[in-house]
């Protein structure tokens, strides 16, 4: 026997298989190239070297991450799918006289071509085309983009041993398969018996109450810190349930639309009942995956294209004036001096501050139950959901501020509340009650709580001599140090963000130094860092869309294609019986439409239900412009559904190609 | 009447990387009468399937014509063809045919339905048919839950139902064991009696001997003819048996 007997016969097969193998070595070559270049960036020095870098290495690194994880699983299950459909194959082998080691070593080599083939186009694509991805994500995170190209060691050897791993396990896998199996089940292939699914209610039961459940909490959810807490078993709870109803469902409503005898007997739906309840049941955990996933994509791809586009409003909410100043004022020491500074500073740049806010507070935190506040830390519950922040605010900064003349007594307070009213008439708090002398319906921007996701309240208490008592009370029962009461002073500039930085800078030493533990922001000090994130996680975003668009687009294709020869037959006896051309086709076509586009339309109505729950999560980060990201989302979703619409297209024709049988 | 009739049948395939053509049937010509009961025997290769597939309109002839009741099916429009197959030819065939996803009442049903009958009178016609052919009882099954025997008749139940002039069987017990066989032999002949036109291609002499009249086939073009008339089967059996060594060991026409 010829010594080159064996790679020829591994390349006949790749030759022959063409139709199934080339997507999964275009996959391969697609994943390897996105591994290579997520790796390289994660790894790229240049990157990590620039102001906000190294939080956009944070984020590739965990791309790097669900990159492999992903790969392994996908190109895993890509290729069973392929070994399925050749068992008939190495079942004539077998039956021709070749040992199954003989089997093996042709698998071997085949394995073999594929990995060269993939690593080589992969990293060969991956390292030219990374640059230009390079470049596109410092575009994105506005740096200034370097000159020069460089081939990344470390990501060339992940990716060599991530993927020499893959290949070898489905190797392995396939063996062991080939290894346990007898020659006439090869011979057989996929075709054992198919029996009409049976109609489990149970899971039918359980996955309604389950995506129910996961949309109720989506819809009812109120406060963005229960929304952080409660998204991922409403995620949870609607993949149960899309699991169960695409399973069980499915098959329920196919029953019962046959049970109609009226409905079932009718050219249009009797061939396409009867089908869809076979194809739901060959098909149904892998149309729940691609929901899931475009579910997933679209999710991810939404929010952080809106968090990008939105990063100048994210912005302006989490810090609303140019400079704010919160510095703490211990008894010793009077707010003149900060105030003195600032002026000094704004003196020196030759700026005037605008639209001035300055009061004085003292922040609480407790649980509140009824009228009662519990602010000993040791005795905080674990329910987060009643926590809230107080703040304690002067009469005389209230009055200013809101243009007002109201008095108080000594234990009478005004209160606002910025969730859910506050209902009591009393306060008790600190061993002090005080009553509610009256239920604000607003109150004046503060800036305070931007960051905060618990409900606050806004306590007008009578004087200082109360602010400062009840913050020491507090310090004393957690027995910190006495902080004092704090101040803030927050205005706007009129000038550019390199003298608003300059301001910021000079004002951040001169105060530093005399107050210690003020907070100093400014917006346009942060806009680099707020670049990073929200930019990585748009790239993010996109790279993994990316990945998992061509995903799904893979596991369509071999649904289909899978489809096509398990159909052919069917189609075949229906034309025999008197079906004609046009009528299969027709009754094909609306099966396939079902099959493809029901993930998609379910993937959109989670992503309806989830909207209310995404937007809470959003306001955490800051995001309040529920218009972009609803526009954001529709984008995403009109170009996912176009690109799916399009892949339709070309694996539908693949689809008829199978299935059209060639007497006629 | 004349229910089929066949003129001067030939066909040649063409393969299409322009290898030698090759011709399937030479000159067939023989005609069907209303009624009758034909098997048409030959040996693998020697036409028999290509010519059922020209009858069945399921392939077109390179020349000549086929008439099913003075009509050519060569000048029926291609949108029509289905229709005229659902409502003029049942089939039965060697490997059933019968579709997995449905239920054998619901196979049954599927030329009915495709021609858009209602429910109540696709019942209304299954009922006497399913008495006759001993199936009422497993309507709701499935086909991979019966024998191969169960599965013919529940085919023939489907060839049946549409009232066609003429069946057509593809070797029908060719799947089937002797019992099973013998069982549907007898249900033809029966149908055949009560004036159903069958025509059917075997290459079992056991089946052939059961119908009136055996058309031979050797090299795509009709070798001989033989006729029942009162004969016994196993009469018939031997006859059938005798003119196949006669074309096996290369005797020539004779009629």
């Amino acid at each position: 026997m010829s010594r080159f007997f064996y790679p020829k016969l591994a390349a006949t097969n790749l030759k022959k298989n063409a139709q199934t193998y080339l997507p999964y070595i275009l996959t391969c070559i697609g994943t390897v190239m996105m591994y290579y270049i997520m790796v390289f960036l994660s790894e790229n020095e240049g990157l990590g070297k620039m102001t906000g870098g190294s939080e956009v290495q944070t984020i590739l690194n965990l791309g790097c991450y669900v990159i492999a994880i992903f790969s392994a699983i996908f190109l895993f299950y890509t290729h069973s799918f392929l070994i399925k459909r050749r068992k008939k194959e190495f079942g004539l082998f077998n039956i021709l006289g070749m040992e199954k080691k003989h089997i093996a070593r042709v698998l071997a080599i085949e394995t073999l071509y594929v990995a060269v083939i993939s690593l080589g186009a992969g990293l060969l694509g991956g390292i030219l085309l990374s640059k230009l991805i390079f470049m596109v994500l410092l575009k994105i995170l506005n740096f200034e983009v370097p000159l020069g190209f460089t081939v990344s060691g470390p990501a060339l050897t992940a990716v060599l041993f991530l993927f020499a791993g893959i290949f070898l396990l489905t190797l392995l896998n396939t063996l062991r398969q080939i290894h346990l199996a007898k020659p006439v089940e090869l011979l057989m292939g996929g075709q054992t018996g198919e029996k009409e699914p049976k109609t489990k209610w149970l899971l039918v039961v359980m996955g309604t109450l389950s995506l129910g459940w996961g949309y109720y909490i989506s819809l009812t959810t109120e406060s963005p810190l229960a929304a952080l807490n409660q998204f991922f078993f409403a995620v949870l709870l609607v993949m149960v349930g899309t699991y169960c109803l695409f399973t069980a469902g499915s098959i329920a409503v196919l029953k019962l639309l046959r049970r109609n005898k009226g409905y079932y007997y009718q050219i249009r739906h009797f061939t396409a009942v009867a089908g869809m309840m076979y194809r739901m049941k060959q098909n149904a955990v892998g149309l729940a995956n691609i929901c899931i996933m475009a579910t997933a994509v679209l999710v991810m791809v939404s929010t952080t294209v809106s968090l990008y586009i939105g990063m100048e409003d994210v912005l302006r909410t989490r810090y609303p004036q140019h400079i704010m100043i919160s510095t703490p004022v211990p008894a010793q020491q009077s707010v003149e001096g900060l105030q003195t500074s600032v002026k000094e500073v704004l003196a020196k740049h030759g700026l005037e501050g605008k639209d001035r806010l300055d009061y004085r507070y003292a922040a609480l935190v407790g649980n509140q139950e009824g009228d009662r506040v519990i602010t000993d830390m040791s005795n905080i519950s674990d329910d987060s959901s009643s926590v809230r922040e107080f703040y304690l605010i002067p009469l005389e900064d209230y009055n200013r501020l809101a243009k007002r003349r109201v008095s108080l007594g000594d234990d009478e307070i005004l209160i606002y509340s910025s969730s859910s009213k506050y209902e009591e008439d009393t306060l008790t708090v600190l061993n002090r009650t005080l009553t509610v002398k009256e239920r604000l319906d607003s109150f004046f921007e503060n800036n305070l709580n931007r960051v905060s996701i618990s409900g606050s309240y806004y306590v007008v208490v009578k004087d200082m001599e109360v602010v400062k008592a009840m913050a020491e009370a507090q310090d004393e029962e957690n027995g910190d140090d006495p902080s004092g009461y704090r101040y803030y002073l927050g205005f706007d500039l009129e000038a550019d963000e390199a003298d608003i930085l300059a301001v910021y800078q000079d004002i951040r030493t001169a105060v530093g130094n005399d107050y210690p533990g003020s907070r100093i922001e400014s917006p346009v000090a942060v806009k680099e860092s707020f670049f990073a994130i929200y930019g990585g996680l748009f790239f993010l975003g996109i790279f993994l869309g990316a990945l998992f668009i061509m995903a799904t687009v893979l596991i369509i294709y071999y649904k289909q294609v899978s489809e096509g020869y398990d159909d052919k037959a069917r189609f075949e006896i229906m034309q025999k019986v008197g079906m004609s051309r046009e009528e299969v086709r027709g009754s094909i076509r609306s099966q396939v439409l079902i099959v493809f586009f029901l993930p998609l339309v379910a993937a959109g109505i989670h992503i309806a239900f989830a909207f209310p729950i995404i937007t809470k999560l959003l306001a955490v980060l800051n995001l309040t412009n529920v218009g972009l990201f609803a526009w954001c989302t529709a984008g995403t979703i009109l170009v996912f559904a176009l690109f799916y619409a399009l892949v339709y297209g070309l694996t539908a024709k693949v689809y008829y190609r199978i299935v059209s049988w060639e007497t006629f | 009447m004349t229910i089929l009739e066949v003129n001067n049948l030939k066909k040649v395939y063409t393969t299409r990387f322009g290898g030698s053509p090759v011709q399937a049937l030479a000159n067939v010509s023989f005609s069907v009468e209303e009624g009758e009961y034909a098997a048409i025997m030959g040996e693998s290769g020697s036409g028999k399937t290509t010519l059922l597939n020209i009858l069945a309109s399921l392939d077109k002839p390179t020349s000549g014509e086929v008439l099913l009741k003075g009509k050519g099916l060569s000048t029926i429009k291609e949108k029509e063809i289905s229709a005229f197959r659902r409502e003029n030819l049942g089939f039965v065939f060697q490997d059933f045919n019968l579709l997995d996803t449905f239920s054998l009442q619901d196979n049954i049903f599927l030329p009915l339905v495709l021609s858009g009958k209602s429910y109540e009178e696709m019942s209304r016609r299954l009922e006497p048919i399913a008495r006759k052919l001993g199936i009422g009882d497993i309507l709701a099954k499935y086909p991979y839950e019966v024998s191969g025997g169960q599965k013919q008749r529940c085919a023939v139940a489907r060839a049946l139902i549409t009232k066609p002039q003429l069946i057509l069987a593809d070797e029908p017990t060719g799947s089937l064991d002797s019992q099973s066989a013998e069982g549907l032999l007898r249900l033809f002949k029966e149908i055949n009696l009560e004036g159903q036109t069958l025509l059917m291609v075997t290459h079992s002499v056991k089946a052939a001997s059961h119908a009136k009249r055996v058309l031979f086939i050797k090299d795509g073009e009709v070798f001989h003819q033989l006729y029942k008339a009162n004969m016994s089967d196993e009469a018939m059996y031997q006859k059938i048996s005798d003119t196949l060594t006669t074309m096996a060991t290369g005797g020539g026409h004779h009629e």
